[in-house]
């Protein structure tokens, strides 16, 4: 029924390559090739490359226009759907993407944004680190004098809360504010303070009373900082 | 719009969605919603069902535009496979296909000729795959065509086509084999 040569001119790898792309699995099959897409990048290109093989299939498919409450009921389910002009750092794709890609991708897609969204100005970067984990990320939107600070690794204390500080070039910690341990905020910088954020200042986080330091001093320790830099 | 310029605008758009620009992602939706509907509608059959995986579609290029990889795929085929897989995720879910109905090699003949409207788009890539398709044997373009637009398993196929089960996964494989090397002349 089959000849030799059928199992000679695919790889087993190959094979269940074009089988997921066709889309002939099912069950556990379909879930495994589904998985390995995602850790295998040499399987993830197999299928990919016969994904584009069949793509132009869909050619002779006729067009459909989708009616409109689509796009309405995907739009309502975007973050930010509630507010007007979202602004990209507020987007928990970009902070993911931040956290997953390397560095150089990251600084890539800012700058895309940079160059892309005229209102948007962020020109300066902290990785606030401690004990060799980036536990938070900050960037700072010169234009509007705000700073978006978004947890990455910090894990909440049970009984204190994590505060913002500025600590310029050679000078004393600035309170900021305390940032919530579970979501991405944004602080708005006092004017007073608005000259001192620059690049070579950094950001530091102590861990607080709740409310925050009753001293306007770090009165807990410091669990993490980093330096401002330019994109 | 010629088919270059679409590329790279739903490219540039892709990148922005995926730094999180809503939209961005409206622009996705405006030059390929037609088409990946019309794919959803093609294997779902239905036209409600084919809204929601539609609508997931969208959620999902939303999730994974930022690891869009377009060293691996081109931002269309890319979108195309995520309309397909979805649509298909749905039908396993359901059960049952239900395009059993038998499938006739020689009516399924005609029914591949491109047609005038496809041949005008003139993608390049459509009319090599198309003849490559041409050189199958009838019933092997037979199986592959209810795979790709029915969203048949290997085994809602030997049905259709009343072989066993063993017969319809040579036959597939034999014509992936035959449609790669094709391909690659």
């Amino acid at each position: 029924m089959t000849d030799i040569g059928d199992h000679e001119a695919f790889s087993a790898d190959e094979l269940s390559a074009a089988e997921y792309a066709l889309g002939v699995l099912a069950g556990a099959e379909r879930a495994a090739a589904a998985q390995r897409i995602a850790r295998d990048r040499a399987f993830a290109a197999l299928v990919a490359a016969w994904e584009e093989r069949f793509a132009p299939w869909t050619a002779e498919i006729p067009e459909v226009a989708p009616p409109p409450q689509v796009w309405e009921r995907i739009a309502a389910q975007l973050p930010g759907a509630e507010r007007q002009g979202l602004r990209f750092w507020q987007s928990l794709v970009f902070w993911r993407s931040f956290g997953i890609v390397s560095a150089l991708a990251a600084a890539c897609l800012a700058v895309l944004f940079y160059l892309s969204a005229g209102s948007q100005q962020v020109t300066l970067f902290a990785s606030i680190e401690g004990s060799g984990e980036r536990i938070f990320v900050a960037a700072i939107d010169a234009k509007r004098a705000a700073i978006a600070v978004v947890p990455a690794t910090y894990r909440a204390d049970p009984t204190r809360v994590p505060e913002l500080w500025l600590i310029p070039s050679g000078g004393k910690p600035l309170p900021l504010g305390v940032l919530p341990a579970d979501r991405p905020t944004q602080i708005d910088i006092p004017a007073a303070i608005a000259d001192q954020v620059k690049r070579g200042a950094a950001l530091a986080i102590s861990l607080e009373p709740p409310g925050g330091s009753p001293t306007g001093q770090p009165t807990g320790p410091v669990i993490g900082s980093g330096t401002l830099t330019n994109l | 719009m010629d088919l270059d310029s679409n590329r790279k605008l739903i490219a540039t758009a892709l990148a922005a969605a995926g730094a999180g620009d809503r939209n961005a992602l409206q622009t996705v939706y405006r030059l390929t919603g037609t088409k990946l509907f019309a794919v959803c509608l093609r294997i779902l059959g239905e036209r409600s069902e084919a809204e929601d995986v539609l609508q997931e579609v969208y959620m999902t290029v939303w999730r994974k535009a930022a690891i869009f990889d377009p060293a691996l795929s081109s931002p269309m085929t890319w979108l195309i496979a995520i309309a397909r897989n979805r649509a298909i995720d749905h039908l396993r879910v359901r059960g049952q296909n239900r395009r059993m109905d038998p499938i006739e090699e020689a009516a399924n003949l005609a029914d591949d000729k491109p047609t005038a409207e496809v041949a005008l788009q003139g993608a390049q890539e459509q009319a090599r795959l198309q003849r490559c398709l041409d050189e199958l044997a009838d019933h092997e373009r037979a199986a592959l065509r209810g795979a790709f637009f029915d969203g048949n398993t290997y085994e809602e196929l030997a049905e259709r086509m009343k072989v066993p089960l063993g017969t319809m996964k040579s036959w597939i494989r034999r014509a992936m084999i035959k449609l790669k090397a094709c391909l690659e002349q």
